[in-house]
Protein backbone atom coordinates (compact mmCIF):
# COMPACT_ATOMS: atom_id res chain seq x y z
CA UNK A 1 0.00 0.00 0.00
CA UNK A 2 1.57 3.32 -1.04
CA UNK A 3 1.89 5.97 1.63
CA UNK A 4 -0.13 8.93 0.38
CA UNK A 5 0.22 10.93 3.58
CA UNK A 6 3.99 11.40 3.75
CA UNK A 7 5.36 14.35 1.81
CA UNK A 8 9.05 14.70 1.18
CA UNK A 9 11.14 17.77 0.51
CA UNK A 10 14.88 17.37 0.19
CA UNK A 11 17.53 20.04 0.53
CA UNK A 12 20.78 18.26 -0.28
CA UNK A 13 20.89 15.54 2.36
CA UNK A 14 18.56 17.33 4.75
CA UNK A 15 15.15 15.79 4.23
CA UNK A 16 11.86 17.06 5.57
CA UNK A 17 9.22 14.32 5.75
CA UNK A 18 5.81 15.61 6.76
CA UNK A 19 3.08 13.25 7.93
CA UNK A 20 -0.26 14.71 6.87
CA UNK A 21 -2.57 12.18 8.51
CA UNK A 22 -4.19 13.05 11.83
CA UNK A 23 -4.93 9.53 13.02
CA UNK A 24 -2.08 7.06 12.80
CA UNK A 25 -4.01 4.11 14.20
CA UNK A 26 -4.79 1.97 11.17
CA UNK A 27 -2.30 -0.93 10.87
CA UNK A 28 -2.15 -0.71 7.06
CA UNK A 29 -1.34 3.01 7.26
CA UNK A 30 1.33 2.34 9.87
CA UNK A 31 2.89 -0.33 7.68
CA UNK A 32 2.83 2.05 4.71
CA UNK A 33 4.51 4.76 6.78
CA UNK A 34 7.27 2.37 7.83
CA UNK A 35 7.88 1.32 4.23
CA UNK A 36 7.92 4.91 3.03
CA UNK A 37 10.46 5.89 5.67
CA UNK A 38 12.67 2.95 4.66
CA UNK A 39 12.46 4.08 1.03
CA UNK A 40 13.65 7.54 2.03
CA UNK A 41 16.70 6.02 3.69
CA UNK A 42 17.41 3.96 0.58
CA UNK A 43 17.44 7.18 -1.43
CA UNK A 44 19.35 9.35 1.05
CA UNK A 45 21.73 7.01 2.87
CA UNK A 46 23.54 9.50 5.13
CA UNK A 47 20.49 11.48 5.89
CA UNK A 48 19.55 14.35 8.15
CA UNK A 49 15.87 13.54 8.58
CA UNK A 50 13.30 15.90 10.05
CA UNK A 51 10.03 14.06 10.60
CA UNK A 52 7.25 16.62 10.91
CA UNK A 53 4.43 15.28 13.10
CA UNK A 54 2.53 18.54 13.51
CA UNK A 55 -0.58 17.17 11.80
CA UNK A 56 -0.69 14.00 13.88
CA UNK A 57 -3.21 13.95 16.71
CA UNK A 58 -3.30 10.24 17.44
CA UNK A 59 -0.65 7.57 17.16
CA UNK A 60 -0.56 4.04 18.49
CA UNK A 61 2.36 2.18 20.00
CA UNK A 62 2.90 0.55 16.61
CA UNK A 63 3.87 3.96 15.21
CA UNK A 64 6.43 4.36 17.96
CA UNK A 65 7.86 1.04 16.80
CA UNK A 66 8.20 2.36 13.24
CA UNK A 67 9.90 5.51 14.51
CA UNK A 68 12.35 3.41 16.51
CA UNK A 69 13.05 1.23 13.47
CA UNK A 70 13.75 4.32 11.38
CA UNK A 71 15.92 5.80 14.12
CA UNK A 72 18.04 2.64 14.23
CA UNK A 73 18.42 2.57 10.44
CA UNK A 74 19.43 6.24 10.37
CA UNK A 75 22.04 5.70 13.09
CA UNK A 76 23.41 2.62 11.31
CA UNK A 77 23.89 4.76 8.20
CA UNK A 78 25.69 7.46 10.25
CA UNK A 79 22.85 9.88 9.71
CA UNK A 80 20.70 11.81 12.15
CA UNK A 81 17.00 12.16 12.75
CA UNK A 82 14.67 14.33 14.76
CA UNK A 83 10.96 14.68 15.38
CA UNK A 84 9.38 18.09 14.93
CA UNK A 85 6.06 19.67 15.81
CA UNK A 86 4.92 16.85 18.06
CA UNK A 87 1.63 17.98 19.60
CA UNK A 88 1.57 18.34 23.39
CA UNK A 89 -1.12 15.66 23.59
CA UNK A 90 1.35 13.13 22.19
CA UNK A 91 4.33 14.03 24.34
CA UNK A 92 3.21 11.78 27.25
CA UNK A 93 3.49 8.78 24.92
CA UNK A 94 7.16 9.49 24.42
CA UNK A 95 7.70 10.19 28.10
CA UNK A 96 6.04 7.06 29.51
CA UNK A 97 7.92 4.87 27.04
CA UNK A 98 11.20 6.72 27.73
CA UNK A 99 11.48 7.53 24.04
CA UNK A 100 11.87 11.20 24.93
CA UNK A 101 15.42 10.14 25.82
CA UNK A 102 15.94 8.55 22.41
CA UNK A 103 14.57 11.10 19.95
CA UNK A 104 15.87 14.57 19.36
CA UNK A 105 12.73 16.71 19.34
CA UNK A 106 12.05 20.22 18.06
CA UNK A 107 8.89 22.25 18.46
CA UNK A 108 8.74 23.19 14.77
CA UNK A 109 10.00 21.61 11.57
CA UNK A 110 11.26 24.92 10.23
CA UNK A 111 13.52 25.38 13.25
CA UNK A 112 14.78 21.79 13.00
CA UNK A 113 15.57 22.27 9.31
CA UNK A 114 17.53 25.42 10.06
CA UNK A 115 19.49 23.60 12.74
CA UNK A 116 20.38 20.70 10.47
CA UNK A 117 21.19 22.86 7.45
CA UNK A 118 23.44 25.09 9.51
CA UNK A 119 25.42 22.07 10.73
CA UNK A 120 25.95 19.67 7.82
CA UNK A 121 27.09 16.16 8.64
CA UNK B 1 1.81 3.94 36.33
CA UNK B 2 -0.30 1.06 37.60
CA UNK B 3 1.09 -2.43 37.91
CA UNK B 4 0.02 -4.83 35.21
CA UNK B 5 -1.76 -7.90 36.55
CA UNK B 6 -2.22 -11.06 34.51
CA UNK B 7 -4.52 -13.56 36.19
CA UNK B 8 -5.50 -17.04 35.11
CA UNK B 9 -8.98 -16.55 36.57
CA UNK B 10 -12.12 -15.75 34.62
CA UNK B 11 -13.35 -12.18 35.05
CA UNK B 12 -16.65 -11.37 36.69
CA UNK B 13 -18.90 -10.01 33.97
CA UNK B 14 -21.42 -7.40 35.13
CA UNK B 15 -25.11 -8.30 35.36
CA UNK B 16 -26.33 -5.14 33.66
CA UNK B 17 -23.61 -3.56 31.52
CA UNK B 18 -24.19 -0.36 29.61
CA UNK B 19 -22.73 -2.06 26.53
CA UNK B 20 -22.16 -5.75 25.87
CA UNK B 21 -21.60 -6.60 22.24
CA UNK B 22 -19.48 -8.74 19.97
CA UNK B 23 -17.67 -7.67 16.83
CA UNK B 24 -15.82 -9.88 14.39
CA UNK B 25 -12.07 -9.39 14.23
CA UNK B 26 -12.11 -7.06 11.27
CA UNK B 27 -9.94 -4.00 11.62
CA UNK B 28 -12.39 -1.98 9.58
CA UNK B 29 -14.80 -2.41 12.50
CA UNK B 30 -12.36 -0.70 14.86
CA UNK B 31 -13.64 2.87 14.33
CA UNK B 32 -17.19 1.71 15.09
CA UNK B 33 -16.05 0.00 18.28
CA UNK B 34 -14.06 3.00 19.44
CA UNK B 35 -16.91 5.36 18.68
CA UNK B 36 -19.41 3.16 20.52
CA UNK B 37 -17.35 3.07 23.70
CA UNK B 38 -16.16 6.67 23.62
CA UNK B 39 -19.61 8.05 22.88
CA UNK B 40 -21.09 5.96 25.69
CA UNK B 41 -18.56 7.06 28.31
CA UNK B 42 -18.74 10.70 27.28
CA UNK B 43 -22.51 10.65 26.95
CA UNK B 44 -22.96 9.20 30.40
CA UNK B 45 -20.54 11.71 31.87
CA UNK B 46 -18.28 8.90 33.02
CA UNK B 47 -15.32 10.30 31.11
CA UNK B 48 -13.96 13.83 31.17
CA UNK B 49 -13.93 15.32 27.69
CA UNK B 50 -10.26 16.18 28.16
CA UNK B 51 -9.49 12.47 28.55
CA UNK B 52 -11.07 11.45 25.25
CA UNK B 53 -7.75 11.13 23.38
CA UNK B 54 -6.29 8.86 26.04
CA UNK B 55 -9.33 6.61 25.96
CA UNK B 56 -9.16 6.38 22.17
CA UNK B 57 -5.51 5.41 22.40
CA UNK B 58 -6.06 2.75 25.07
CA UNK B 59 -9.05 1.28 23.24
CA UNK B 60 -7.12 1.18 20.00
CA UNK B 61 -4.27 -0.72 21.63
CA UNK B 62 -6.65 -3.17 23.31
CA UNK B 63 -8.82 -3.80 20.25
CA UNK B 64 -5.85 -4.26 17.91
CA UNK B 65 -4.20 -6.64 20.39
CA UNK B 66 -7.41 -8.65 20.75
CA UNK B 67 -8.00 -8.91 17.00
CA UNK B 68 -4.45 -9.37 15.72
CA UNK B 69 -2.75 -11.18 18.58
CA UNK B 70 -5.53 -12.83 20.58
CA UNK B 71 -7.62 -13.87 17.60
CA UNK B 72 -4.58 -14.03 15.32
CA UNK B 73 -6.28 -11.87 12.73
CA UNK B 74 -8.98 -14.46 12.04
CA UNK B 75 -11.92 -12.36 10.80
CA UNK B 76 -14.40 -15.09 11.74
CA UNK B 77 -13.54 -14.87 15.44
CA UNK B 78 -15.35 -12.33 17.61
CA UNK B 79 -14.16 -10.04 20.32
CA UNK B 80 -16.54 -9.16 23.13
CA UNK B 81 -16.66 -5.58 24.37
CA UNK B 82 -18.36 -4.85 27.67
CA UNK B 83 -18.66 -1.44 29.36
CA UNK B 84 -20.09 -0.51 32.73
CA UNK B 85 -19.55 1.89 35.61
CA UNK B 86 -20.23 2.14 39.28
CA UNK B 87 -20.29 5.30 41.32
CA UNK B 88 -16.52 5.56 41.35
CA UNK B 89 -15.14 4.24 38.08
CA UNK B 90 -15.87 2.99 34.61
CA UNK B 91 -14.60 -0.29 33.23
CA UNK B 92 -14.11 -1.55 29.69
CA UNK B 93 -13.50 -5.26 29.27
CA UNK B 94 -12.49 -6.79 25.93
CA UNK B 95 -12.27 -10.54 25.45
CA UNK B 96 -10.71 -12.41 22.57
CA UNK B 97 -10.71 -16.12 21.73
CA UNK B 98 -6.99 -16.67 22.23
CA UNK B 99 -4.89 -18.33 24.90
CA UNK B 100 -3.49 -15.16 26.45
CA UNK B 101 0.19 -14.26 26.62
CA UNK B 102 3.28 -14.57 28.76
CA UNK B 103 3.68 -11.39 30.84
CA UNK B 104 7.45 -11.89 30.66
CA UNK B 105 7.20 -11.22 26.91
CA UNK B 106 6.40 -7.56 27.57
CA UNK B 107 9.65 -5.57 27.47
CA UNK B 108 10.60 -3.51 30.49
CA UNK B 109 10.98 0.01 29.12
CA UNK B 110 13.12 0.92 32.13
CA UNK B 111 15.69 -1.56 30.87
CA UNK B 112 18.08 0.26 28.50
CA UNK B 113 18.43 -2.89 26.43
CA UNK B 114 14.70 -2.81 25.73
CA UNK B 115 14.51 0.86 24.90
CA UNK B 116 15.09 0.37 21.18
CA UNK B 117 12.86 -2.63 20.70
CA UNK B 118 10.19 -2.01 18.08
CA UNK B 119 7.30 -3.56 19.99
CA UNK B 120 5.83 -3.91 23.46
CA UNK B 121 4.92 -0.34 24.37
CA UNK B 122 1.14 -0.58 24.18
CA UNK B 123 0.67 -2.05 27.64
CA UNK B 124 2.93 0.54 29.20
CA UNK B 125 1.02 3.36 27.50
CA UNK B 126 -2.28 1.98 28.80
CA UNK B 127 -0.87 1.46 32.30
CA UNK B 128 0.29 5.06 32.43
CA UNK B 129 -3.24 6.43 32.17
CA UNK B 130 -5.55 3.81 33.59
CA UNK B 131 -6.20 3.32 37.30
CA UNK B 132 -6.42 -0.42 36.89
CA UNK B 133 -5.18 -2.69 34.13
CA UNK B 134 -5.85 -6.36 34.72
CA UNK B 135 -5.77 -9.25 32.29
CA UNK B 136 -7.88 -12.31 33.00
CA UNK B 137 -7.94 -15.77 31.43
CA UNK B 138 -4.16 -15.64 31.11
CA UNK B 139 -4.33 -12.47 29.02
CA UNK B 140 -7.29 -13.18 26.74
CA UNK B 141 -9.51 -10.68 28.57
CA UNK B 142 -8.33 -7.14 29.26
CA UNK B 143 -10.05 -5.07 31.91
CA UNK B 144 -9.36 -1.33 31.86
CA UNK B 145 -10.70 0.96 34.57
CA UNK B 146 -10.38 4.58 35.49
CA UNK B 147 -11.96 6.84 38.07
CA UNK B 148 -14.93 8.87 36.92
CA UNK B 149 -14.56 12.64 36.89
CA UNK B 150 -15.79 14.35 40.04
CA UNK B 151 -17.67 16.93 37.99
CA UNK B 152 -19.96 15.98 35.10
CA UNK B 153 -18.37 16.20 31.68
CA UNK B 154 -19.55 19.21 29.63
CA UNK B 155 -20.75 16.77 26.99
CA UNK B 156 -22.99 14.87 29.41
CA UNK B 157 -26.69 15.60 29.37
CA UNK B 158 -28.82 15.53 32.50
CA UNK B 159 -30.99 12.79 30.98
CA UNK B 160 -28.10 10.44 30.40
CA UNK B 161 -26.60 10.77 33.86
CA UNK B 162 -26.37 7.42 35.60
Amino acid sequence: MPCDFLFIQAYDNVVLAKVTKERLLDPSSITALGEALTQILDRYPRISLVLDLADVGYMSSAVLGKLIATHKQVKALKGRMCLAGTRPVLLPLFKVTNLDKVFEMYPEAEFAMRQYRSKPL
Amino acid sequence: MVDLRVLAAEPVWPAAPALDREWLSRLDAKPEILDAVVDLLLGQGWLAAADRDWLVLCLDEAVVNAMLHGNEGDPTLPIRVCVWADAARWTVMIADQGCGFDPASIPDQENPDALLLEHGRGVRIMASWLDDLTYYRGGAVISMSRRRPTEPSPTASADSAP
